[in-house]
């Protein structure tokens, strides 16, 4: 079995007395599509926010490729190779495409010190290592020096970085679109340049935040077979938030439900579907009746079949 | 144009000198042009490297005139200090540009300095807690200045060696717009436009918001701490009245009107504005102004921000983005040059 590349244990965060989260977890391998669903208000986008660094938990703990990180900046994060759209579209809008991706397509050519080299210092110190911050800042100047004088090497470097930019936008059929700033794109094109702006990042691990929001049915049919040649091609994990639940129940193997900052069900989509808890928080009666599934006849206190 | 990868580096530098050293020899000898076009090439120096900030990084600081002073009375001192030493085994002339650069460069320094011990605390914050702390920085400055005895008091500095010229102030001018153009360019000046554009998309997307931002107020700093140090080494006297608060939000104006981001944008605008003052004063004199001299000089001075507050209106109105927004003034002007657009960089 491949590595865990993201782990969630106990994960909870509370906003003064409100409980936005509690007792979250949650395993991505490589290959891994899992869905994180449930009502407007669950929890799933502060998961997200959780598990990228934007917010730092309260309870539990997070390690991404093995690495705690609780604490870290979302910047550091992204290093360890985790990446995400976002639920309302942030592109920088007034950036190319192109741009768009470059700016996530980070040399791995550090000038001085390696990469490797700083995040073994780093591993070894537990994080805190002022001599990797040391080599780190020398980097930087370094780096800085080389754009100012526009270096051979440097020059190379970026060829090559528009090159990977190039092939990204590629990959999610948007090179049409290379030199257009990024609001003037449609719906579903900024959606997917904000994935192939994640992927720029070289992930290991992709969150995505409501893709198919605002898709009509025959792109979100589309969405479905890019998310799976995707974590094929690109050997990903994946973690999906979405509403659209034809889409989940037909790209997830793995669904994990939330209902007030609650795990109220995980499982394959068959179960969870028919889950009664998550029937009456989440999906409602008429989804069933419309799928052709018997109404349960709902006693109050029906046990919890969570795995 | 197609340049091999080691050529593109260098020759703009040869280019530039050329042209410089040209310009030294037709219009040197010409004082008051000499004078107008350093103050406007100090202002230039300002405008671009504010606009690294303000423009790029969608940061805003209204301290400029600050780090300006810090530059100014660095590299006053210093000539001050070492102007009866020569080099030896220079002729006096080359010794003097030599203490020239070193001086400029000190202030540069020490700008940059201040920059970072101002940035970091304020730009890990998001939000408008730059522009308040570099205001406080401003005003610090100046109060410092004008209370200590080295730096003169209020009556300032007076008798620094007048050792700049055409050539080192334009010199300046194209090494800022040299450095602002290849940051725009490059990885780096792509990172600063996502900061302005997104700071939490940037940071998700593996961007150093917070170390990107104060290198961005770092560099700026410094090319103020050089404007400064050309100032102070052709006006007669620096006094704590050149740096006040009035002076930062000038450059602020210039950038503003230029358009926030765009390089030429400050660059015409600084220009423009310093310029302006001068032609108001010739205007005044073709319509027969009653008295020359310090009178008019000071009538000149108080309508000047009369005309800046109503320029500034008459743009917002016009066009709110700036003169020429986030472009470049080629992205705009040459519709008949068959060019396609790039995008920002």
């Amino acid at each position: 079995m491949s590595e865990t590349l993201l782990q969630a244990s106990g994960v909870g965060i509370e906003f003064g007395g409100l409980r936005a989260l509690r007792g979250f977890d949650l395993e991505i391998r490589q290959g891994d599509l899992k869905g994180l669903i449930g009502p407007n208000g669950a929890g799933k986008t502060t998961a997200f926010n959780l598990l990228t660094g934007v917010y730092v938990p309260t309870q539990g703990e997070i390690r991404v490729c093995g690495e705690r990180v609780n604490g870290r900046q979302p910047h550091q994060i992204n290093h360890l190779g985790l990446a995400r759209t976002f639920q309302n579209i942030r592109l920088f809008r007034a950036l190319t495409a192109l741009d768009n991706v470059r700016v996530a397509c980070l040399s791995d050519e550090r000038p001085l010190f390696s990469r490797a080299r700083i995040d073994e210092l780093r591993r070894r110190t537990g994080g805190r290592s002022s001599v990797a911050s040391a080599m780190d800042a020398l980097n930087n100047y370094v780096d800085w020096w080389r754009a100012l004088l526009l270096t051979p090497g440097f020059q190379k470097e970026e060829a090559e970085l528009t090159r990977r930019a190039e092939e990204l936008l590629e990959v999610m059929g948007l090179s049409h679109r290379r030199d257009e700033e990024a609001r003037n794109l449609p719906y579903g094109e900024q959606r997917r340049l904000e994935i192939a702006r994640a992927l720029g990042t070289r992930p290991r691990v992709l969150l995505l935040d409501e893709p198919a929001a605002g898709m009509n049915t025959r792109e979100k049919a589309d969405l479905m077979v890019l998310i799976r040649r995707l974590r094929d091609q690109f050997s990903l994990g994946l973690l999906v938030i979405e509403h659209d639940m034809k889409l989940v129940m037909g790209i997830c193997e793995d669904i994990t439900v939330l209902d007030h900052g609650v795990t109220i069900a995980r499982g394959a989509p068959e179960r969870v579907r028919q889950d009664p808890k998550v029937i009456e928080a989440y999906l409602g009666d008429s989804y069933l009746a419309s799928h052709g599934m018997a109404v349960p006849t709902r006693t109050p206190t029906s046990e919890t079949p969570s795995a | 144009m197609t340049l091999g990868p080691r050529l593109r580096g260098v020759v703009p530098v040869v280019l530039a000198i050329a042209v410089l050293a040209l310009a030294q020899l037709l219009f040197g000898h010409l004082p008051f042009f000499v004078y107008l076009a350093s103050i406007v090439g100090v202002n230039v120096v300002l405008a671009v490297s504010l606009n690294i900030v303000n423009g790029m990084t969608g940061q805003f600081s209204i301290g400029h005139a600050g780090f300006m002073a810090v530059g100014a009375y660095t590299a006053g001192k210093m000539s001050l200090l070492i102007k009866d030493v020569a080099i030896s085994g220079l002729p006096t002339a080359v010794s003097d540009q030599v203490q020239l650069v070193g001086t400029l460069l000190a202030g540069g320094v020490a700008a940059a300095i201040c920059g970072f011990v101002v940035g970091l605390p304020s730009l890990r914050l998001r939000g408008d807690y730059l522009a308040i702390v570099t205001l406080g920085f401003g005003e610090i400055i100046r109060v410092v200045v004008q209370n200590l005895d080295v730096f003169g008091r209020a009556l300032g500095l007076s008798g620094i060696p007048q050792t700049s010229s055409l050539f080192a102030v334009w010199f300046c001018v194209f090494l800022v717009i040299l450095v602002a153009r290849r940051i725009v360019g490059s990885t780096h000046g792509r990172s600063l436009w996502a900061i302005r554009e997104d700071e939490v998309a940037a940071e998700a997307m593996g961007v150093d918001t917070t170390g990107y931002k104060v290198r961005a107020f770092v560099i700026s700093s410094f090319f103020a701490g050089v404007a400064g140090g050309l100032f102070a080494h052709f006006v007669p006297i620096i006094n704590p009245g050149s740096f006040t608060f009035v002076k930062s939000i000038e450059v602020v104006v210039m950038v503003v009107a230029g358009g926030l981001g765009s390089t030429t944008g400050a660059i015409v605008a600084a220009v423009f504005l310093t310029l302006l003052p001068e032609a108001l004063r010739s205007l005044f004199l073709q319509l027969g102004g009653l008295d020359t001299g310090a009178s008019l000089a000071q009538k000149v001075d108080q309508i000047r921000m009369p005309v800046y507050g109503i320029l500034l209106v008459i743009l917002m109105l016009v066009r709110p983005q700036g003169l020429f927004g986030t472009r470049e003034i080629w992205d705009i002007v040459p519709r008949w040059w068959p060019r396609s657009r790039k995008g920002i960089t």
